[in-house]
């Protein structure tokens, strides 16, 4: 096996199985994990406390205990995620930060608190007013209020210089995955959109400066080999909350895609912004999140998220965009209309999928890419 | 005599008493509210026990189709009925599944009877008897032969969507991946019990655990409903007449006057 | 001698009056802004920018029955069927423009406060986008909290004033001081009337019929500022003051058998219905989350005090707060029952709902019951279920009445 196939096939291991991987880098860096739920968190905070961040984006798990909680309209990631809680699989977390995104986080806040206690959860607002100094002011007491209560839990005081080293590491990961991400039109067939998927899931399992070396390592080994040809393939970009269950990946590939790149909220949204240089640790996160774009959670007057669509097809000469619809997640069910609106105006295809992440049966989903693949070609 | 009708979605059952609360005669018939149902299944148990209509001194009615039905002393709804009959049978009862045509409930009674709070289905008919017969109509079979066929079903065939018309879908698509219908039908039966479940989680349950209702007869789908809950279930030989025996019941005690 | 109005009959005529007066500002050219229900409407009112309430607009749609036909547009636009129903009518409403109900101008400016969801940054958003008008919003961060943190009032005065200079830029006007500390003052009044004409119903009998807290409702959210609104509210309370003293009940034809809250908002297609079947069992609906939701309250002049009482509505609390508001609720009004309506359109209300349920019951013992239900979706309700379980809480109820009753003081 090349060395760049084996980098993948253990990136992809990695991002397959999410407990054995955080387990494994705890092992490995004797670091304590905090859980991080959906959209944002601060996570250089939490490395910068010597602490693994984690990410917790639902999982297969379907069950009835949730049920004490929410109706059966609650989105299925967040339905996935309290069974996990409370069959004790986070147990091995030393806290988890949640954040009120969306009104379903504002009661996953709410209902956590009752139903796992021993989990140490951190609740925090970002504001949505993210570009105004008052906001700015706001969400800085907000990364305060956080470092202290990480603090609390590591037993140990975060420096400034510390925080300075993180978001450097943080920038590096997210220039590092830009790169990566845009490689993937040129290897299609190592890079598969599942393949790609499951690497940059396991960024969520694994400490993040051993990760970027990783991928970094791969970026190196790939550029050694040639590219690989992509004729006749339909390059795709992603768009939504996740795409998962991964199924339907593999019904992309099987139908000539490729995903050439996505914006994602589990995805590319994590890393598609870099923090500007200005300032201490703390404000670079703070205008980081100022600055970005384009997503369903962060307030956007200007409702910037189909233009920025428009552009990365143009950037990747994509053929087409597919919305992955989480079922039950309104701030992106709100957005659809307007992209729909746009794309159908800038005369890009675009397929709409609904999905809930523990779905067994793909079949109508198959039948949908597949006569959209076909319309393509 | 005392008369209790249940009148259901898909079908109606009537129960007659007598003063010592003894079962004289009982009618079910598969048709429910909004047909001549109810009417055969009162002249069934009429037939049975041997008496004439007006030989009837209370009757109570209960069930979906109660508020249409006429010629009734009093409308009770089917959640106090279902306890009070159960009750009746089953006096250590704490927890009360029943799951009808369009309604599942749990229902929680306390020690002396009064219902101390219940939890139904969500509007869509996901986890009711409705999504059974849906399944009974996709997999071709009759309603009855479904417990047959999931007792034969090796386990794996997961129909996850929360919404009756979805997992229509799912069913069909399952099928045309190969799975048997004994598979699927085993499916079926554990997404029931898994909404059952969840209901049964919000209250809290306790034992002992009584089913009720037509679909208590696919004894499958009582075992994959133990399974989630993890409590054993009592079965009761009459499952579907709970709610007219509990009519029953009541129409004695209005007549006692202590209702 | 001039015949004194009735509040009923007033309430009718403001708000003919507030449809018609944002229809005329728009046709004289003057600026019209869409708001939500429960922002500061103090800096509109002063700028003397009409605002319309689409929250409102969308329930007097749903309230006439003509929600679907609005919603079925909004659908083929993409919406999905899972989001708020009052969103759905609106963004449809945008298009079409043209309804039985009451017609409204469209807006110039958006004016948003998530304290009552998130839901409506994305909804208003869009309607920004797609009219090309400014929006300014209003974040008043999820208190997860139980008291509303200092943190959070320095953030929300600051989004305030910051607002202000964005009115003074969109309209080329000074903002005036001085009329903002007067609207300050009738805005804290009204509230003040509103929330003492409704604890009125704690009176056994109550004198109130509760589901006219729906109709009133109307003014406490589009009139709050004005002094209209103040005397609608000071004569609704005067009647009501009567109607207690001679120990009249909520009804002329029936008597009040059961004292229940509504949780949540009304089922609107199915107001009448809903209302039909509480009375048919004689249980008054004494008081719902409606009352505490307008109770915004602060001194005149003092901007921390607006932020902060921005930021207090119940659901913009914590789930203890929420909790404990309800059981304050149930010991005041002495109720013998709870309805949670478990709405489609409403998920911030809605996933706290299970728990707030077991934790009220284990704290009061008062019996309580969900249902499935929409605030404008006419689909995503079913009358035949409704009555069902409402008769089932009769009967929960009436079993504790024998007894001795819920176990609160």
């Amino acid at each position: 096996m090349s060395k760049a196939m084996s980098l993948i096939s253990e990136l992809a291991y990695a991002g397959q199985r999410p407990k054995d991987s955080i387990l494994k880098a705890m092992n490995e860096t004797g670091k304590k994990s905090v859980g991080c739920f959906p959209i944002y968190t601060p996570e250089e905070l939490i490395y910068a406390a010597e602490m693994l961040p984690v990410g917790m984006w639902g999982g297969q798990t379907v069950g009835t205990l949730a049920d004490r909680y929410l109706q059966g309209f609650c989105c299925s990631i967040m339905k996935a995620n309290t069974e996990q809680a409370l069959l004790g699989q986070y147990d091995f977390l030393s806290a988890v930060i949640v954040t009120a995104y969306c009104d379903t986080l504002k009661c996953m806040i709410e209902n956590w608190k009752i139903a796992s206690p021993q989990l140490n959860l951190i609740p925090m607002v970002y504001p949505q007013n993210r570009k105004i100094p008052a906001g700015k002011e706001y969400l800085r007491d907000e990364f305060l209020r956080v470092k202290k209560e990480l603090e609390r839990i590591s037993g140990k005081k975060i420096t400034d210089q510390e925080i300075q080293k993180s978001v450097d590491l943080y920038d590096e990961y997210r220039r590092t995955m830009q790169e990566f991400s845009d490689l993937v039109k040129d290897y299609p067939d190592m890079l598969k959109a599942k393949t790609r998927h499951l690497i940059l899931k396991a960024s969520y399992f694994m400490d993040k400066r051993i990760y970027t070396e990783k991928v970094r390592e791969l970026i190196l080994e790939l550029s050694k080999l040639p590219r690989e040809n992509a004729f006749g393939r339909k390059k795709i970009i992603l768009s939504g909350l996740i795409a998962e269950p991964d199924g339907i990946l593999d019904i992309m590939t099987e139908n000539g895609m490729v995903v050439v790149a996505d914006d994602l909220a589990h995805g590319a949204r994590q890393f598609r912004t870099i923090a500007p240089d200005t300032g201490d640790g703390l404000n670079r996160m703070v205008e980081r999140v100022a600055m970005q774009d384009g997503c369903a959670f962060l307030y956007d007057e200007k409702k910037t998220r189909a233009a920025m669509l428009i552009q990365m097809k143009e950037k990747y000469q994509a053929d087409a965009v597919i919305v992955c619809q989480m079922k039950f997640c309104d701030p992106e069910e709100f957005d659809y209309p307007i992209i729909k609106k746009e794309l159908e105006g800038a005369g890009i295809p675009s397929l709409y999928i609904e999905i809930e992440q523990q779905m067994d049966s793909l079949e109508q989903l198959r039948t949908r890419i597949q006569s959209f693949s076909e319309m393509l070609a | 005599m005392y008369l209790g009708v249940d009148i259901g979605s898909s079908s109606s059952k009537a129960v007659l008493i007598n003063r010592a609360g003894m079962v004289c005669g009982e009618g079910i018939v598969n048709i429910g509210t909004g047909s001549k149902g109810p009417q055969i299944s009162v002249e069934q148990a009429l037939r049975q026990a041997g008496i004439q209509r007006c030989d009837v001194r209370k009757c109570v009615v209960t069930g979906y189709g109660r508020l249409m039905y006429e010629g009734a002393d009093r409308q009770i709804t089917e959640i106090s009925c279902h306890a009070k009959g159960v009750k009746f049978l089953w006096p250590t009862a704490s927890t009360i599944i029943d799951i009808g045509g369009q309604d599942a409930k749990v229902i929680r009674v306390s020690i002396n009877g009064i219902v101390e709070n219940f939890v139904m289905n969500e509007k869509c008919a996901a986890g009711t008897g409705r999504f059974l017969e849906v399944m009974a109509r996709v997999l071709d079979c009759r309603i009855e032969d479904l417990s047959g066929l999931a007792a034969r079903g090796n386990p794996g065939v997961v129909i996850s969507n929360t919404c009756t018309v979805f997992a229509e879908s799912e069913v069909i698509s399952q099928l045309a991946a190969g799975m048997s219908i004994e598979d699927v039908a085993l499916g079926a039966h554990k997404s029931i019990a898994q909404r059952i479940a969840g209901l049964c989680n919000r209250i809290g349950i306790a034992d002992a655990v009584v089913m009720t209702g037509g679909v208590a007869l696919n004894h499958n789908v009582v075992t994959a409903i133990e399974k989630e809950i993890h409590h054993p279930i009592i079965r009761l030989e009459d499952p579907q007449a709970m709610g007219a025996l509990g009519a029953a019941i009541f129409a004695r005690e209005m007549e006692a006057g202590n209702s | 001698m001039e015949h004194q109005k009735t509040s009923k009959q007033l309430l009718g005529e403001l708000l003919d009056k507030h449809y018609a007066d944002a229809l005329h500002a728009k046709a004289e050219g003057k600026p019209v802004a869409w708001s939500t229900s429960i922002a500061p409407q103090e800096l509109l009112e002063t700028m003397g920018i009409h605002a319309v309430y689409p929250e409102n607009h969308a329930a007097a749609i749903g309230a006439r029955k003509h929600a679907q036909e609005f919603i079925n547009h909004s659908e083929g636009k993409g919406y999905s069927v899972d989001i708020c129903s009052y969103a759905r009518v609106n963004l449809a409403y945008m298009d079409i423009q043209q309804c039985e109900a009451a017609n409204i101008p469209l807006p110039d400016l958006i004016f948003c406060c998530n304290n009552i969801c998130n839901t409506v940054i994305k909804w208003y958003e869009n309607i920004a986008k797609e009219l090309n008008v400014p929006m300014i919003l209003f974040d008043p961060p999820f208190n997860h909290e139980y008291e509303i943190s200092d943190q959070n009032v320095k953030y929300i005065k600051a989004q305030i004033l910051h607002a202000i200079t964005r009115l003074e830029e969109i309209t080329g006007q000074k903002f005036d001081y001085d009329r903002f500390r007067e609207v300050m003052k009738i805005s804290s009044e009204t509230s003040r009337w509103w929330k003492k004409a409704s604890l009125l119903a704690c009176a056994k009998p109550s004198p109130l019929n509760g589901f006219e807290l729906f109709n009133y409702m109307a003014i406490i959210v589009c009139m709050r500022g004005t002094k209209e609104g103040l005397e609608l509210f000071k004569l609704w309370h005067d009647e009501l003051q009567e109607k207690k003293e001679k120990g009249v009940g909520p009804w002329k034809d029936g008597e009040e058998k059961y004292r229940v809250m509504w949780d949540g908002i009304a089922c609107w297609p199915y107001l009448g219905d809903t209302y039909k079947v509480l009375k048919k069992y004689g249980i008054n609906m004494v008081t719902s989350t409606y009352p505490d939701s307008w109770y915004i309250v602060y001194d005149e002049n003092d901007l921390d005090g607006m932020a902060r009482a921005y930021s207090s509505n119940y659901v913009n609390r914590n789930l203890a707060f929420g909790t404990d508001n309800i059981i304050g609720i149930v010991k005041d009004f002495q109720l013998d029952g709870i309805i949670y309506h478990s709405n489609r359109s409403c998920k911030l209300m809605d996933f706290r709902q299970f728990e707030v349920q077991r934790k009220v019951e284990a704290s009061t013992g008062v019996s309580s019951v969900i249902f499935d239900g929409d605030q404008t979706d006419p689909r995503a309700f079913s009358l035949a279920q409704f009555e069902t379980r409402i008769q089932a809480l009769v009967e929960m109820m009436e079993a504790k009445k024998r007894m001795g009753g819920a176990f609160y003081e």
